[in-house]
């Protein structure tokens, strides 16, 4: 079966800072698996690679067997791979349901008119924002926000779906909240690579993780395991504790 | 209000507008002109600089640009194929200048815009200084001013049209985005670079045609005429205070300032431009959402 995501020897320098160096690992589909790492380890910047936002210096993204390495972030969007932000970015001039209706306009399947519209209430439906659409951005609350940032990624109708951080700053009925919309979306045959600090939700939900620490993997498997390995503990705890 | 009465309302205001001329006298056909060319020039504008908020200081280069190509080519062939090229030479200038700065963000690109005005003018000053060995020239074309008042309701009718649509489609919806969180909208799927040229383009070379349709009134041209800034400030500030994000604003502001303008030059020829300085500032604190939106937002309040 092809990989959804094939990344091979990923590099990226900053200058002199070599901020990912070598990195390579793939997705089956349907998969939902975590890129863990301490700040600063490389993460967001395989993500940026991946969505097309950072120029690679080296090496290859496949999208179900595209080379998609050198797209521009709308190509890349196209070819079914869709992202949220660290900190939530809505578009605020626009109403929640246009929000996500730009997404459907321009993302794979580019909907458009009264087809359109339905398409987005039901996006809303799903994501718990029903009947919301006409609301402004700026009165949603930091869930709500979140909501709609994912049905903003989802309306482009991806294959492939990034999440950054998406879960953090949510409080612990939120969370719970957020995980099950994530568990949702695994049951729609979408591979998800979730980038997250919060331990409880990658336990919840990725079956399997990557660590990355200073620009390379240190360690990959399933998520119990690596979560245990002292290379991991390590690179997040320091010495005294692996 | 539904959309085919909007249609029959705005037909029949355009009806009764072109029926004016023989109905008011040459002054008012006059002021009626000026204000026709600013309605238009100010919903071009609004078509790219509203959305994407990429505020263009350019307009009078592009306005002016079509005045001298119709200064240069009227004697030389027939008047439709002067507009034609002048706006053709419109386009190809807005398609360099957008590929090359639209990368450009904020602060830069309204120097950038203003800066272009500016080279724009010295060139062609330098050029016909040095090479035509002609400073200034005639346009000798047999239109009054209703013949030119009639193409610019006809040229500020199909900007309305375009706007009116763009508003209602996909690239219209592509401009809030971009506006808003450019790098959300790429991802998204927006072609966000190919949106802005095409957005830039269309509206540089409308207000090439306005400067092309103009020309005439004049009868005697030079840079310092048709390259004047006030054009490009005039038409940002009339965008401004109606609203450059709804299709009506810069209508809306185009039509009372630029009777203000009329009212205030012929009164206070000396005190002008000082007076204006004021009106911009004023503008800028009072309202920044424009008009129409204060109305909606004083009406909110009140409900």
């Amino acid at each position: 079966m092809t990989a959804q995501l094939d990344i091979t020897g990923l590099h990226k320098r900053f200058g002199g800072l070599v901020a990912v160096k070598d990195v390579s690992f793939d997705l089956q589909p349907g998969e939902v698996v975590g890129l863990l790492g301490p700040n600063g380890s490389g993460k967001t910047t395989v993500m940026n690679m991946i969505s097309g936002a950072l120029p690679c210096d080296g090496g290859q993204v496949r999208v179900a067997g595209v080379d998609i390495t050198r797209l521009k972030p709308h190509q890349v969007a196209r070819h079914g791979v869709a992202r949220t932000f660290q900190l939530v970015r809505p578009l605020p001039t626009l109403s929640v349901a246009e929000n996500v209706l730009v997404s459907y306009a321009f993302g794979r399947k580019r909907h458009w008119g009264s087809e359109a519209r339905d398409l987005v209430e039901e996006q809303l439906a799903f994501v718990g924002l029903a009947g919301r659409g006409d609301e402004a951005v700026g009165n949603l609350t930091y869930i709500d926000q979140k909501r709609m940032e994912l049905a903003r990624a989802l309306a482009s109708e991806p294959s492939l779906l990034l999440l950054d951080e998406w879960l953090a700053g949510l409080n612990p009925s939120e969370l719970r909240i957020g995980i099950d919309l994530v568990r949702h979306l695994q049951g729609q045959g979408i591979t998800v690579l979730l980038v997250e600090h919060i331990m409880e939700a990658v336990r919840a939900l990725c079956s399997r993780c990557i660590v990355m620490s200073t620009g390379e993997i240190i360690a990959q498997g399933p998520s119990a395991e690596v979560l245990q390995d002292p290379a991991v503990i390590k690179a997040y705890l320091g010495d005294d504790h692996a | 209000m539904r959309t085919p009465i909007a249609f029959g309302l705005a037909a029949l205001v355009l009806a009764a507008l072109a029926a004016a001329p023989f109905l008011v006298s040459d002054y008012w056909t006059g002021v009626l002109l000026g204000m026709t060319g600013y309605v238009t020039l100010a919903t071009a504008w609004a078509l790219f600089s509203g959305p994407t908020r990429y505020v263009s200081l350019a307009t009078v280069a592009f306005f002016g640009i079509g005045a001298y190509t119709v200064a240069v080519l009227n004697e030389s062939m027939a008047y439709p194929l002067v507009l034609l090229s002048a706006g053709g030479i419109g386009l190809l200038v807005a398609l360099l200048v957008g590929l090359s700065t639209l990368r450009l963000a904020g602060v830069y690109f309204v120097i950038f815009t203003f800066g272009l005005a500016e080279l724009v003018r010295q060139s062609v000053t330098w050029f016909e200084v040095n090479i035509t060995q002609t400073m200034g020239r005639y346009v000798f074309l047999p239109f009054e001013g209703r013949h030119i008042y009639w193409q610019l309701l006809a040229l500020a009718a199909v900007t309305l049209l375009i706007s009116w649509g763009i508003g209602r489609s996909r690239i219209g919806l592509a401009l809030k985005a971009i506006g808003d969180d450019e790098t959300v909208a790429a991802h998204s799927g927006i072609n966000v670079t190919r949106t802005k040229l095409l957005l830039f383009v269309i509206s540089a070379t409308i207000i090439t045609l306005v400067g092309a349709i103009q020309a005439p009134r004049w009868t005697y041209i030079e840079p310092s005429i048709v390259f004047n800034p006030t054009v490009s400030f005039l038409t940002l500030i009339m965008a401004l205070l109606g609203g450059p994000m709804r299709l009506w604003g810069p209508l809306v502001g185009a039509v009372p300032l630029f009777l203000l303008f009329e009212w205030l030059s012929v009164r206070f020829p000396d005190h002008f431009s000082i007076i204006l300085g004021l009106l911009f500032i004023l503008i800028v604190f009072a309202m920044p959402n424009g008009v129409l939106a204060k109305i909606e937002d004083v009406r909110r309040r009140s409900a």
